[in-house]
């Protein structure tokens, strides 16, 4: 009786460490996904109407790299794919428009009058602007944000394929 | 003479895969220590005057945990590490004041005077004060900040011992 118990909890062994190490392989691989995704490169699917003629309305994916912005290679004109400071859980992609120091004038309602407002933007901020001012919540809404929201820049379009490129 | 070349480049080849798999191992290491660093708790230096008397002026290690923020468990009161709005290189240590929505009456400059100002936290946004109003500068200074700058929550002190504790 007990070497059957015996051989049946040895065969048991053998099982679970051949399965723990599948896991563990599943495991690395996700890992260096994750870091990849995250650090160097990834795909986003974007979508809305506030990049227009940029991106299109119903949906892109780029590929956007995220070590520029970790050196402080972010520049004017740059898309880039920032963390909106109204939602935190919301990622948007915005043009930036003022680098911190710059000094920017812009209309406040663009389909109202001409009536500007002009702006200093503050150390360690940037300017963030959609390429479609009639439909697009940026920086002329809610001012600056902190360049550290930034997370990533848009480097090409992958999807749909007839778009496929560079984004100008 | 092609043996021996050929004997050697075995013997390379041996230590080569030996090597392989011992910085395969260290890297596996790293990479899993990075992700309990930043996702999970971390010990951190913290040093300056602008939480006195809470944290010391000379310098703290505090255990922070980074899961809280990511699930909006941050609430007022908490001791938080934020990355500074200022300068995205440099993370600050401060105290939730404010949530989003909430009125805020501060007084601009305790030294002088008792003129206050009164502001409505925008969506998205938290209100952060260091504990030594003479000694900080914080939202009193540089507004309100977005929630992704919270980067984790401080659990309590470890060092010096005899300080080793929580922060109150």
């Amino acid at each position: 009786m007990r070497t059957r118990v015996l051989s049946f909890l040895n065969q048991w062994r053998g099982t679970a460490k051949e399965a723990f190490e599948n896991v563990s392989i599943v495991a690395k691989f996700l890992c260096l996904l994750h870091v990849t995704d995250r650090y160097i490169i990834s795909s986003t699917h974007v979508q809305g109407p506030s990049m227009l003629p940029t991106l299109n309305l119903t949906g892109d994916v780029i590929l956007a790299e995220h070590l520029s912005h970790r050196f402080g290679k972010i520049g004017l004109g740059d898309v880039v794919l920032v963390r909106s400071p109204r939602d935190p859980n919301r990622m948007v992609t915005k043009r930036v428009l003022g680098l911190e120091g710059d000094r920017l004038t812009f209309s406040a309602d663009p389909l109202v009058g001409d009536s500007s407002v002009s702006v200093v933007i503050p150390k360690g901020h940037v300017w963030i602007q959609g390429d479609n001012l009639y439909a697009s919540t940026d920086s002329r809404h809610f001012g600056p944000i902190p360049y550290s929201l930034i997370e990533g820049k848009a480097l090409l379009r992958v999807w749909p394929p007839e778009y496929f490129g560079s984004l100008r």
